[in-house]
């Protein structure tokens, strides 16, 4: 590693004060375990920074609360674990409860923050898929005061995220979930564990109050493209329509189309593309299943 | 665990499960790795690693690095003391100097105050390169057109690390005459192939692949050399091969081996892949500095910079009579060694044609270089390759024959006087019986139930080694208060020292717990050869065995004058020796240290001495079954069961022989589903880490079973014969048989990835 | 810049220790506190080998910044004997033999105790699943399953007795 500084704010006022003053060069260190591995190894996007200011301490990002009409609020320090284990995430949004338990190891999961999993922006983040199937939005907080904007819109590219220097990623709002929803996460690694996704898969689907159709449905994919992505045809093909097993199907072969994946040394193109079709069929059935059973 | 033992005496200690004698220090963290160690005014190395696979060195820069406060020096090849240079042998060229061969060849090293300050001035140092046409691929490398991996033709390969795992007489050609990549090859022939082909009545062939593999010791290779002012070298290393290490490094450095002291520091893992590398290369920057360097790679400079095993190419043609009969195998064996020779190709070439009884062979074998990294070894270095492919065309032609696998093996298998490819005869082998242990596992008793599920399937393979053999020593000595101290020159990697404090107590007659074992450095200890190769419970547990002999007897005799009692007429237990019939006659070890180490003590001191040279080999072979459920729609295996019957003659610490069998196993597994090094078409490592190199997890490893199989050799310790390596060989075999027995897609490929069984299945476009 | 001075508690012993920015737990740990036992298998937190306790949580050191973990309490595997007493999970990892090289121990070690505090009663899944993030690559790791069960039916009893 090169040498650089080290911050340590106790709050976010002073956080943001930190990178007003030192200028240029800073990068917010969350649980580290991207981060410090990029510094170490130099499979870092960005310039090397000059300094670090940790997230560590901030109270203001560790924000964790369920509201019966605004949803739930989750604060970008929250580590996987924490979110994984959460009783609101697990029954409301299992989706991000499925994502955030399958990020590296135990040890992995105790220091990753579900905000550092987001700000990466790898294409394979495995909570970015059920925060974009969820709908999530994302509070940033900067010089120029603070914004809402929604997850689809906050990644540029691999690495690449709309944060302007000095801005951060404070929270989430998930909005609460439709009456018969259900959502899911999976993604597909040689190992059972400890692995990247060569393809994550979320969806969260809503049935109308009498069952017999799709009411709404958000089909979100990773790595296969270069940032996470919502499957939009495809969730259209199926909104309003009877969940048959024929239409599932097509909108499992639309979500293929609307994939853009590459090779590279995890997968190639093709079984990106095949899985998919595969996985999202697998996943739409499964939580249309769920979604009827309630 | 079940154990399938012949009828055989009734020991004290040896073939009994007992803990290893270092197991609590190492649950405490107290054992001291060679990274743990301190030396006062140490310097960290830090190497450049070449980041192109085929150069030219223009110009190496090292000022800005020089520039970095803390840092000490930066070493090119033309710093380095006056040394022995072999263009053909890895560790001889302690850095590149003009030609880098492969993609993380060191080219220069950084040395400075702490290991961070090394780093980050490494990544200073600016080097010119002129990028040559590098050639990645075998096959490619063996057509005439393609560019030489090197310029030069190989003289004089160094082959020490393979005759260490495998010691067999049999000729290697050197490399023709005109420029090629191939190094070397060998031909088997027996019988007439084509002849045996013709009175088949299956024959089936293919192409099997094999991926690159890394030992993945979880320590990293770590070394700390020192020259004092006297002249004396002093080397710690994570090494299997103390005296090997010692013998190399002295040649290269041109200094005598009684001034050169190597001590292997606890190692974190080797497989045959901490032999030695860059001992040479530590020693003369330490001799340039005169300072104590240490040297601790990374996990990326590790998996760039080190031995990994080769990839291989096998193309195979064997034939079938209906009853079951093999009547011929016709066999292309290609290895990749990387960018200096050194590659498995002869025990590859030996065991697929010495696995079975097989009276029509035609082997032929070929070492090729790339410029990727060399090679070394792993576990049965060769072997996984070639079973990869026989143990698959084995069940391919049995089911053309619909016959059942395992008999069809039992019936083929090779017995005591078969003779290898090359004609030497096997002695005593356990591949039967290995064998008929597996018929008896639950997964295979169960297998027709198992494929009831649509996806499920049970897989069977067989996988043997042969075994290096090296001479050894070991003493004896008796203390002032009766205990008894037994010293090997064998770095203790498998828990070899704990059988041995077993034998000495066996031989001696005494509780465990009188007994230490210690692996001396080089200077202290009496010589054993390389802890590879599966021989050294073989070998130095043969010399302890001696040694404890020598002890016993000299022992008898100070009692048989003391008590005034003839030595027959004597007998010893507990550290007591006593007349026979006469419990007052005795006398205590503890009397007897005293009397042979005090001041003016009567005797001389007790030392026994036990010395031995080795020359039959004392092969092993496994039998390995697995259970396994395919997801016909994303390819992914999942191992669900699985089980390995070994023959390891006898098991002197059965807890020890189930441990290497199992461990043999789940690499066997790694190999099989997940490992592989991958290269881009300019010869870049695309996976140096452990993210992306997948070593199987917890989650992927189901508990194995283990069935001892003992059919006892015929030189070894009450019969033990090789255990570590046999268990690796199997595991892809095992794996694709199973794969093809439930969802019926042959895959020719290893690892088995998701995507290779869905190309196999056919859902894969393009 | 001079280095800065952070406060580690380690094994229940408070320290205050000057660091570098980049310094990680691990290299503190092992460097400047003398504690060997935590190894570092890959620097990347993909092996395990470094696992520590910190806060209570089980992390891989060689990816914390040591100035991150200033003010903070960190277990170690030496920390884990008491008064010369092996803890439950060392002695049946001794007992069973899940023991060979031993690089992996002080990891794999943390990482099962971890897991028994916050499950007392584990399946072989949920064990399989917690040392995930712990290559092992001498054992194949059956031993280990088996001893990680054992120390955790041996401290339901003695839990039941004491």
């Amino acid at each position: 590693m090169r040498p650089f500084a080290h911050f340590a704010p106790r709050s976010l006022d002073e956080a943001l004060d930190i990178f007003r003053r030192e200028g240029e060069g800073g990068r917010p260190l969350a649980g580290g375990t991207d981060l410090v591995v990029q510094l170490k190894e130099g499979g870092h996007k960005f310039p090397y920074p000059r300094y670090l200011v940790s997230l560590r301490r901030l109270p203001e990002l560790r924000a964790l609360g369920w509201h019966e009409e605004q949803g739930l609020r989750l604060g970008a320090g929250l580590t996987m674990a924490e979110v994984a284990s959460n009783d609101w995430v697990r029954q409301r949004y299992p989706a991000l409860a499925d994502g955030a338990g399958l990020v590296g190891s135990r040890q992995t999961m105790n220091m990753a923050t579900v905000g550092g999993n987001v700000c990466n922006a790898a294409p394979s983040a495995d909570t970015a898929p059920p925060l974009l199937a969820l709908e999530a939005q994302a509070r940033i907080v900067g010089p120029q005061g603070e914004r809402l904007l929604p997850l689809e819109e906050f990644w540029l590219g691999p690495g690449e995220t709309v944060l302007r220097h000095g801005e951060l990623l404070t929270e989430f709002l998930l909005p609460p979930p439709l009456p018969r929803s259900a959502s899911l996460y999976r993604r597909h690694t040689p190992r059972q564990q400890m692995d990247i996704a060569v393809v994550g898969v979320a969806v969260a689907v809503a049935l109308d109050d009498g069952g017999r159709t799709l009411k709404k449905v958000r089909i979100a994919l990773g790595a296969v493209a270069p940032t996470p992505i919502r499957a939009r045809r495809a969730e259209a093909a199926l909104e309003g329509q009877a969940p048959s097993p024929e239409a599932i199907a097509r909108a499992a072969a639309i979500a293929q189309e609307e994939a853009r994946p590459i090779s590279d040394v995890r997968g190639s193109a093709a079984l990106r593309r095949h899985l998919v079709g595969v996985m999202t069929e697998r996943l739409l059935r499964e939580a249309i299943e769920r979604a009827r059973r309630g | 665990m079940a154990r399938e033992t012949l009828e055989r005496p009734r020991f004290r200690h040896v073939g009994r499960p007992v803990d290893r004698i270092d197991a609590t220090a190492k649950v405490t963290g107290q054992t001291v790795y060679g990274d743990d160690l301190r030396l006062p005014r140490l310097l960290h190395v830090k190497l450049v690693h070449a980041p192109v696979a085929h150069a030219r060195i223009r110009r190496i820069g090292a000022s800005k690095a020089l520039a970095v406060p803390g840092v000490e020096a930066v070493l090119t090849a033309a710093d380095l003391p006056p040394h022995r240079t072999n263009p053909d042998a890895r560790a001889q060229v302690l850095l590149a100097s003009d030609e880098v061969l492969f993609y993380g060849q060191p080219v220069a090293a950084v040395l400075a105050r702490d290991p961070y300050t090394a780093a980050y001035a490494r990544d200073l140092v600016e080097v010119e390169y002129e990028e040559l046409p590098a050639v990645v691929d075998p096959l490619e490398a063996m057509r005439d057109d393609a560019p030489l991996a090197r310029t030069g033709a190989i003289r004089d390969a160094d082959r020490s690390e393979e005759q260490g795992h495998i010691t067999v007489e049999a000729q290697q050609e050197q490399a023709q005459s005109h420029p090629s990549n191939v190094s070397s090859s060998i031909t088997f022939r027996r019988g007439d192939v084509e002849a045996g082909f013709a009175e088949a009545d299956a024959v089936v062939e293919g192409t099997w692949r094999s991926s690159m593999v890394h030992q993945s010791y979880i320590e990293p290779h770590v070394i700390i050399a020192d020259y004092d002012a006297s002249g004396e070298l002093s080397i710690w290393s994570s090494t299997q091969a103390p005296f090997h290490v010692r013998h190399e490094v002295a040649r290269t450095l041109g200094l005598p081996e009684a001034r050169v002291r190597v001590t292997a520091t606890e190692v974190g893992g080797g497989f045959g892949g901490k032999i030695y590398l860059y001992e040479p290369l530590v020693a003369a920057l330490a001799m340039a500095v005169r300072r104590p360097v240490k040297l601790t790679m990374s996990r990326r400079e590790d998996m760039l910079a080190a031995t990994p095993a080769p990839q291989a190419v096998v193309q195979l043609k064997a034939g079938m009579k209906a009853d079951g009969t093999l009547v011929a195998l016709q066999a292309r064996v290609i290895y990749d060694a990387g960018a200096f020779p050194g590659a498995p190709v002869l025990p590859g070439c030996l065991l697929i044609g010495g696995s079975y009884k097989c009276p029509n062979l035609d082997i032929q074998g070929f070492e090729v270089l790339t410029n990727k990294v060399s090679v070394g070894a792993l576990r049965a270095p060769g072997a996984p390759h070639v079973a990869f492919a026989l143990e698959s065309a084995m069940d391919m032609l049995a089911q053309r024959l619909e016959l059942d696998p395992l008999e069809v093996r039992l019936k083929n298998a090779v017995e005591k006087g078969d003779p290898l490819p090359s004609g030497q005869p096997y002695p005593a082998i356990g591949l039967k019986e290995c064998l008929e242990a597996i018929a008896r596992t639950d997964i295979w008793r169960e297998r027709r139930r198992i494929r009831q599920h649509p996806h499920r399937g049970v897989g069977l393979a067989v996988g043997g080694w042969l075994g290096g053999l090296q001479p050894a020593s070991a003493t004896v000595g008796l203390n002032a208060d009766g205990t008894i101290n037994v010293t090997v020159g064998a770095a203790d990697i498998t828990g070899t020292n704990t059988s041995f404090a077993q034998i000495a107590a066996e031989e001696l007659n005494l509780p465990l717990e009188m007994v230490s074992v210690v692996t001396g450095d080089t200077r202290t200890a009496p010589y054993a050869g390389m802890s590879a190769g599966s021989k050294t419970t073989y070998t130095v547990g043969r010399a302890v065995k001696l040694a404890a002999e020598d002890a016993r007897q000299q022992i008898l005799a100070i009692a048989s004058q003391r008590l005034e009692v003839p030595a027959e007429e004597l007998e010893m237990q507990d550290g007591v020796v006593r007349a026979r019939g006469q419990p007052e006659k005795q006398v205590t070890f503890r009397e007897l240290g005293r009397l042979t180490t005090g001041f003016g003590a009567r005797y001389a001191p007790i030392v026994g001495r036990g010395a031995i040279t080795a020359r039959r080999q004392a092969p092993g072979f496994t039998a390995q079954v697995a259970e396994v459920e395919v997801d016909p729609d994303t390819g992914q295996v999942t191992v669900l069961r699985y089980a390995v019957a070994q023959d390891v003659g006898f098991a002197i610490n059965p807890k020890s022989v189930e441990g290497q069998m199992q461990g043999g196993a789940a690499q066997g597994l790694g190999i099989a589903l997940f490992e592989e090094m991958v290269y881009d078409e300019k010869g870049r490592l695309l996976n140096p880490n452990l993210l992306d190199y997948r070593l199987p997890t917890a989650r992927d490893v189901p508990p194995i079973e283990a069935i001892i199989v003992e059919v006892p050799s015929e030189e070894g310790p009450y019969g033990a014969r090789i255990v570590g390596e046999p268990s690796i060989v199997p595991g892809p075999a095992a794996v694709a048989n199973a794969v093809a027995d439930a969802v019926g897609a042959r895959v020719f490929e290893a690892p088995l990835t998701p995507e290779r069984v869905l190309r196999a299945l056919g859902k894969l476009r393009d | 810049m001079p280095k800065r001075v952070i406060t580690l508690t380690v094994n229940g012993e408070t320290h205050e220790v000057a660091v570098e920015p980049w310094w990680t737990l691990l290299y503190t740990v092992r460097e400047e506190l003398g504690l060997t036992g935590s190894k570092e298998g890959c620097g990347t937190g993909d092996c395990g080998a470094c696992s520590m306790l910190l806060d209570g949580r089980l992390v891989t050191s060689c990816i914390v910044l040591a100035v991150e973990a200033d003010g903070c309490q960190v277990t170690t595997i030496e920390g884990l004997a008491q008064g010369g007493q092996l803890h439950p999970v060392q002695q049946a990892f001794v007992e069973k033999g899940a023991v060979q090289c031993g690089y992996c121990i002080p990891g794999m070690v943390m990482a099962a105790y971890d897991l028994l505090r916050r499950q007392p009663d584990p399946t072989l899944e949920e064990v399989r699943l917690a040392l995930a993030g712990n290559l092992c690559r001498c054992t194949g790791y059956t031993k280990i399953y088996e001893a990680v069960l054992a120390a955790a039916e041996r401290m339901r009893l003695e839990g039941a007795r004491g």
